[in-house]
C-alpha cells in the first residue's frame, strides 16, 4: 500500500526515469535472449548435423564445401544402417536387458526402501550409513573383481551378467526411502490396526503414493541400459548379447572399404531416437530424478 | 519395543539387496585391496596355484609406468579445463533463463537435450564434425575439410587438423574440452536453475528498491545464495572429470588417440581398462586404488574450500 | 551420524588391511602341473570321450571338417568331436583365457603362437614331445594299426618351417601342430604394369624407384598399400637380420636398435612422399584402395595370401576391370628371402582325464597328416597345406594348374606361397610377445605421421623408447 502511495506521489518524476529504464531493460532483455538463442543453437547443432548428414549421399557428404541441407534425400541410409550395424538384434538385446533389470531393480529397491523407512530393526541407521558410504567409491574399483567373479560363476557372455551385478542402486534406495518417509506414519499404523499385511500396505498405499519417484527410477535405469558401454564390452561382447552402444561403436570400425559416414550418422540417429522420444514425453520425471542424482545413466 | 519377529522380517525385505551388495560391492572392495597388494597377481597363473608375494610392487609398477604421467596429466588437464568452463557457462545460462518469462520452458528443454544422449553415439557425431576426409600427408590438401573447418575458413581462418593423423595434442584437447563441456552443461544448468528458482524473491525486491546495480546483485546475492548448488555441481564435476573415459572413446575410439599417436589421450580409467583384459588384476587393482585416493583427496579439498565459501 | 560414519570407515580399513595381509594363501593347487605329458599305459584305450574343438572356420570350411570327422570316426567311433566356431582368432583366445580361470577350457583349439604363450601362464597346454615320440601301437576300428606317435616319414613330410613353429616357446618343447598356413604376398595390378612397362620389384630399393615412377604416371594415386604395420616391422627385422625379441632371458624386447631405426626412418620418408599407406592410417584394409574404381587408388598391395579374393576387383559384364598379379614381397637380399609365417596351428589343453588328451592328439594328428584333408581344406580356405606331399594330390595339382589373376586367384596365391616355402620365418612367442607385435605396429604408424619438430632422430628415438616402455608395462 505504501508502495502504491509513493508511486502516485512521485509519478511525474519517475516517468522520465522509467522510460530510460525501460529502454535499458529492453536492451538487456534482448541481449539475454540473444545469448540464450545463440547458446541453444550451439547445443542443437550436433543434432542438426547428425540428421542432415544421415540423409546425404556419400558423394555429397564428401563435398569440399558442405551443404546445410541435402540436395537429394537418401532415406536408404537408414535401412542400410539398420542392417549393417545389425541394429535390430542390438535393439532387442538392449530392450530385454533394460526391461528385466528395471523390473527386478524396482522390486529390490521398493523392498529395501520400505525396510529402511518403516520397519524397526537393530543396526538400521548403521546399515543405512554403510550403504551410503559405498556410494563414494568409484565404480571402476568394482569392475576388476566383478569381472573375476562372473568369470568364476560362468556368466561370461550371458544376459545374466548384464542384469544382475547392477540391480541394487544405493542411490535409488535412498531416493525412495526419502519419499516413503514423507508418507504419514498414521496411515501405516491404521493399516496395522486393520490387520493389513506389510506387503499389502506397501503395494496398495506406498507404491501408488511414491509413483512419480518410481517412474523417475524406471526411466533412469532404462537410460542406463541404453547407454552402458564399459561393462557390456568387457563381459558380453559377442553377437548374441552385444548391447546397442557397443555395437554402434564397433559396427563402423572393423569393416573393409571406406567408412560410409552418412550411414554411420543414420545409425547414430536411430540409436538416439528412443531416448529423445522418452525425453519428450517424460521430461518432468527425468529432470526431477537427475537433479537429485548427479550421475548419468 | 522392537519385536524379534519384526527384526527378521526387516532383514528379509533387505535380503536381496544385501546379498547382491555383498557379492558385487562389498567383496569387490575387499578383493581390490587384497589384489593390489599381491605383487603381479595374474588370474591365469593363479589357476595352477602360483603364490604371490605381498608388497607394494603393483603400486610401484603403476607409478613408474612411463605413460602413467600421461594418463594423470590428461585426466587433470581435462578436469581443470572443463569444470570451470562448463560451470561458468551453465551459471550464465541458468541466470539468463531465470530472468526471462516467454520461451523459458522451451529453452530449458533444449538445454537439457544433450543429457539424454548416448556419449559414445554423439561422440561419433562430434568426430564427424571435426573429421577431415582424405587428408594428404602434406597436411595441405584434403577431399573434405569437415564442417568445423569450413566455418573457420568462412571467417577467414586456416583449417586445423583436429583429430586426424598428425594432429597436435592441443587440437585434440580442444575437441575433448568442447565435447565434455557440451555434455556437462545440461546437468549443471538443471541444478543451478533449480537453485535460482528456490531463492526467495524478497532479496531481489530489496535490491531493486535500493537500486543496486545488476552486477552487484549477481555477485552479492545470486552467487552467495546459489553457493550450495555451485559447490554441488563443482564437486560432482571434479569427480566426473577424474573418471573421464567414454567421451574420449566416443571421439577417438578405443585407441584413445588419433592415428599415429595411440593412447595419447589415455586417462586413469582408460589405463585400468587397458590392463584389465591382460589378466594382470594386481596392477589394475593398484591403479583403481590410486584413482580412488586421488578422487577422495580432491573431494575433501573441495569440501574444505566450500565450507569456507558456501553460505548455507 | 558423523561419528558413526567415521568409525565404519575405520573398521572397514582395518578389515581390508587384515585381508590384504592374509591374502597370499590363495591358490589351492588343484590346477594342472607343468612338464611333459605322461602317456597312460597302452595309449588310447578305446573309451568313450567327447572332444571340444574351438576354431574360426566359416560354414564352408566346417563342411569340409565334418566330412573328415566322419572319416575319423570310422577309425575311432568312440571319440566324439564337438566343434564350434567361436568367432575370429582373438575371440578364440579371449574365450579360452576366460575359461581357463575356471577350468572349463576346450580340448583342442586353433591358435597363434602368442595365444599359446598366454595359455602357458596358466600352464594349460599339453607338450607334444612324448606323444610324437611314442611308438605304442593302437588298433583302429577297421582292424588296421597305427603307432600313437609320428613316423619319421610323417615328420619329414611337414614343411620344416611350419613344423618348427611349435617349438618356438623358449624351452625347446613342442606345443603346437601346424594346421594351415598363409604369408604375405605382393599383389600388383598386372594390366597397369604391362601397359606402362613396369617391372615387379624384387628389392625395397626397386620398390622405392617404382613408387616414384608410378606417381609420375598417376599423380593422384598412392602406389603401395601395406596392410599390417606390425608384420612390416617384424619382417624387416628378419630381412636385415636385426634383433627383434627373444623368448629366453629376462629382457625379451630387443628391437630398440639402430638398424631398425634406419628402416623406420626410410619408410617414414616414403609415407611423407606419398608412396605408401597402411591399414590403420588409411582406415581400412588397403585392398579397398587396390580394387577401387573411383577416387584415390593404389597399384600394389601387400596383404595376406589367404585374402586373395579381396584383392580382386569386382567382376563386371566385361570380365574383371584389371588382372591381378602376385609376387613375393620385396626383399633386402633376394637371395635370402624372408616372409612371415601366419595361419592357425592346433594346441591341446590339459585335462584331468588323460584319455581325452590322447584322443585329442589322435584327432590333431589325423587333421595335420591326412593328405586328402589338407588338400581339400586348402582349396576351400585359400590357405596353403602344411604337408609337402599335398602338391602331388591330383585334385590339388589340378587346382594349382588353373591359377590365374581372375577366377582362380586363390590358386595363384597358393602357388606363390608354395614356391617360397624355404623363406618362412616365425618370431619368438612368450608372455608379452603379442604386446611387442602391437607396439611395433603402433611405432610404425607414429613414425610415419608424427611431426618431427625439426629433429627426426630425437623423435624416432623417443618412439622406440616409448614402445619398449609399453612392452615392459
Amino acid at each position: 500500500m505504501s508502495k502504491q502511495d509513493s508511486n502516485t506521489m512521485h509519478a511525474q518524476d519517475l516517468r522520465r526515469v522509467s522510460v530510460q529504464q525501460r529502454i535499458v531493460k529492453g536492451v538487456v532483455l534482448g541481449g539475454v535472449y540473444l545469448f540464450l538463442i545463440v547458446m541453444a543453437l550451439i547445443v542443437l547443432f550436433p543434432f542438426y548435423w547428425m540428421i542432415i548428414s544421415s540423409l546425404k549421399s556419400l558423394e555429397e557428404y564428401r563435398l569440399n564445401i558442405p551443404t546445410f541441407w541435402p540436395k537429394v534425400i537418401v532415406w536408404s541410409n537408414y535401412a542400410e544402417a539398420f542392417t549393417q550395424a545389425n541394429l535390430g538384434r542390438l535393439f532387442l538385446n538392449t530392450a530385454y536387458v533394460g526391461i528385466v533389470s528395471t523390473f527386478l531393480s524396482l522390486i529390490i529397491t521398493v523392498l529395501s526402501a520400505f525396510a529402511f523407512a518403516r520397519l524397526e530393526f537393530k543396526g538400521k541407521n548403521l546399515m543405512f550409513a554403510a550403504l551410503l558410504a559405498t556410494m563414494m567409491i568409484p565404480g571402476e574399483l568394482f569392475t576388476i573383481t566383478n569381472y573375476a567373479t562372473i568369470n568364476q560363476l560362468g556368466w561370461m557372455k550371458t544376459y545374466t551378467v548384464l542384469i544382475v551385478p547392477f540391480l541394487v542402486s544405493v542411490f535409488y534406495i535412498y531416493l525412495l526411502r526419502q519419499n516413503f518417509m514423507q508418507i504419514p506414519n498414521e496411515l501405516y499404523l491404521a493399516a496395522k490396526v486393520d490387520g493389513t499385511s506389510d506387503l499389502k500396505y506397501l503395494w496398495k498405499v506406498m507404491v501408488p503414493l511414491a509413483l512419480p519417484t518410481l517412474i523417475s527410477i524406471t526411466i533412469l535405469k532404462m537410460m542406463g541400459a541404453w547407454n552402458s558401454y564399459v561393462w557390456p564390452r568387457l563381459v558380453a561382447n559377442d553377437d548374441a548379447h552385444r548391447l546397442i552402444t557397443n555395437g554402434l561403436r564397433n559396427a563402423f570400425t572393423a569393416t573393409t572399404g571406406d567408412v560410409n559416414y552418412p550411414v554411420q550418422m543414420a545409425a547414430v540417429a536411430i540409436v538416439s531416437a528412443p531416448l529423445f522420444l522418452v525425453f519428450i514425453f517424460l521430461r518432468k520425471y527425468i529432470m526431477k530424478g537427475v537433479s537429485r542424482s548427479g550421475i548419468k545413466g | 519395543m522392537v519385536e524379534s519377529k519384526h527384526q527378521w522380517k526387516a532383514w528379509l525385505y533387505l535380503a536381496p539387496a544385501i546379498v547382491l551388495l555383498l557379492v558385487f560391492t562389498v567383496w569387490p572392495i575387499i578383493n581390490t585391496v587384497r589384489l593390489a597388494f599381491l605383487e603381479d597377481y595374474n588370474a591365469l597363473a593363479a589357476t595352477w596355484g602360483q603364490t604371490f608375494k605381498v608388497g607394494i610392487g603393483n603400486f610401484v609398477k603403476v607409478v613408474s609406468y612411463s605413460n602413467f604421467t600421461t594418463c594423470l596429466r590428461n585426466t587433470l588437464l581435462l578436469t581443470v579445463l572443463t569444470v570451470p568452463i562448463s560451470t561458468l557457462l551453465a551459471l550464465l545460462i541458468a541466470v539468463a533463463l531465470n530472468s526471462i518469462k516467454p520461451l523459458q520452458r522451451f529453452l530449458q528443454t533444449i538445454f537439457f537435450l544433450p543429457y539424454v544422449t548416448n556419449s559414445i553415439a554423439i561422440g561419433m557425431v562430434f568426430a564427424a564434425m571435426f573429421n577431415i576426409i582424405g587428408l594428404r600427408p602434406s597436411g595441405l590438401e584434403a577431399d573434405s575439410w569437415g564442417i568445423i573447418n569450413n566455418v573457420i575458413k568462412f571467417f577467414g581462418g586456416d583449417p586445423i587438423n583436429w583429430i586426424n593423423a598428425q594432429s597436435s595434442y592441443a587440437a585434440n584437447m580442444a575437441v575433448m574440452t568442447v565435447y565434455i563441456v557440451w555434455n556437462a552443461l545440461p546437468f549443471k544448468i538443471l541444478v543451478l536453475l533449480g537453485g535460482l528458482q528456490g531463492i526467495n524473491k524478497q532479496y531481489y525486491e530489496a535490491a531493486r528498491v535500493d537500486g543496486t546495480p545488476r552486477r552487484r546483485v549477481f555477485t552479492r546475492i545470486t552467487v552467495p545464495l546459489l553457493s550450495p548448488m555451485l559447490a554441488y555441481v563443482i564437486i560432482t564435476g571434479f569427480i566426473g572429470g577424474f573418471k573421464e573415459y567414454t567421451s574420449i572413446v566416443g571421439i577417438f575410439g578405443e585407441k584413445m588417440g588419433p592415428v599415429g599417436a595411440p593412447y595419447r589421450l589415455n586417462t586413469m580409467v582408460g589405463y585400468i581398462y587397458q590392463v584389465l583384459p591382460e589378466t594382470n588384476y594386481g596392477v589394475a587393482s593398484a591403479a583403481a586404488l590410486i584413482l580412488f585416493a586421488i578422487i577422495l583427496v580432491v573431494t575433501l579439498i573441495n569440501m574444505q574450500v566450500s565450507k569456507k565459501r558456501v553460505h548455507f | 551420524m558423523k561419528k558413526k560414519f567415521v568409525s565404519i570407515l575405520l573398521i572397514a580399513c582395518m578389515l581390508l588391511g587384515v585381508v590384504a595381509l592374509t591374502g597370499c594363501q590363495k591358490g589351492s593347487g588343484t590346477g594342472v602341473l607343468a612338464g611333459n605329458f605322461e602317456i597312460p599305459e597302452g595309449g588310447y584305450d578305446g573309451s568313450e570321450v567327447t572332444i571340444t574343438f574351438y576354431h574360426t572356420m566359416g560354414s564352408n570350411l566346417s563342411d569340409v571338417l565334418n566330412l573328415y570327422i566322419e572319416e575319423f570316426n570310422k577309425l575311432y567311433p568312440n571319440i566324439h568331436i564337438n566343434h564350434e566356431q567361436v568367432g575370429g582368432y582373438d575371440d578364440v583366445r579371449d574365450q579360452i583365457k576366460t575359461e581357463l580361470t575356471v577350468g572349463n577350457q576346450p580340448n583342442i583349439a586353433y591358435c597363434y603362437p602368442d595365444h599359446v604363450a598366454l595359455y602357458n601362464i596358466a600352464r594349460a597346454v599339453v607338450t607334444l614331445d612324448n606323444l610324437i615320440a611314442s611308438d605304442i601301437e593302437i588298433t583302429r576300428a577297421d582292424g588296421t594299426k597305427e603307432i600313437l606317435g609320428l613316423t619319421d616319414e610323417q615328420v619329414a613330410d611337414f614343411i620344416e618351417g611350419y613344423y618348427n613353429e611349435g617349438k618356438q616357446f623358449g624351452d625347446g618343447l613342442m606345443y603346437t601342430m601346424p594346421m594351415s598356413k598363409s604369408t604375405e604376398v605382393l599383389y600388383y595390378n598386372k594390366t597397369f604394369f604391362e601397359a606402362n612397362n613396369l617391372e615387379v620389384p624384387k628389392t625395397w630399393d626397386e620398390m622405392e624407384a617404382l613408387c616414384a615412377k608410378i606417381l609420375t604416371i598417376d599423380p593422384d594415386c598412392i602406389p603401395l598399400g601395406y596392410d599390417s604395420e606390425n608384420n612390416w616391422f617384424i619382417t624387416m627385422t628378419e630381412q636385415y637380420g636385426n634383433e627383434y625379441t627373444t623368448a629366453s632371458g629376462d629382457n625379451h624386447f630387443l628391437f630398440d636398435n639402430d638398424g631398425n631405426k634406419a628402416f623406420v626412418k626410410e619408410f617414414r620418408e616414403w609415407y611423407q612422399k606419398g608412396y605408401v599407406t597402411t591399414q590403420e592410417i588409411y582406415g581400412a584394409y588397403t585392398s579397398g584402395l587396390f580394387v577401387a574404381d573411383t577416387g584415390t587408388r593404389s597399384y600394389m598391395s601387400i596383404g595376406s595370401s589367404a585374402g586373395a579374393t579381396h584383392q580382386r576387383p569386382t567382376k563386371t559384364s566385361d570380365g574383371y576391370p584389371f588382372e591381378v598379379g602376385i609376387a613375393t614381397i620385396p626383399q633386402v637380399d633376394p637371395s635370402k628371402p624372408k616372409v612371415i609365417s601366419q595361419g592357425p596351428s592346433l594346441c591341446i589343453f590339459k585335462d584331468a582325464n588323460p584319455q581325452e588328451v590322447v584322443a585329442s592328439w589322435l584327432f590333431v594328428k589325423f587333421l595335420t597328416t591326412n593328405v586328402d584333408f589338407q588338400a581339400e581344406f586348402s582349396m576351400a580356405s585359400g590357405y596353403v597345406p602344411v604337408l609337402k606331399s599335398v602338391s602331388e594330390n591330383p585334385a590339388y595339382a589340378d587346382f594349382l594348374n588353373k591359377a590365374d589373376g581372375g577366377d582362380y586367384i586363390s590358386a595363384l596365391s597358393a602357388k606363390i606361397c608354395l614356391e617360397q616355402e624355404s623363406a618362412y620365418y616365425t618370431s619368438p612367442a612368450f608372455n608379452g610377445s603379442s604386446t611387442a607385435r602391437d607396439q611395433v605396429g603402433l611405432l610404425m604408424q607414429s613414425a610415419f605421421t608424427t611431426d618431427d619438430g625439426g629433429n627426426l632422430d630425437a623423435m624416432i628415438d623417443q618412439l622406440f623408447k616409448n614402445a619398449i616402455d609399453e612392452c615392459n608395462r
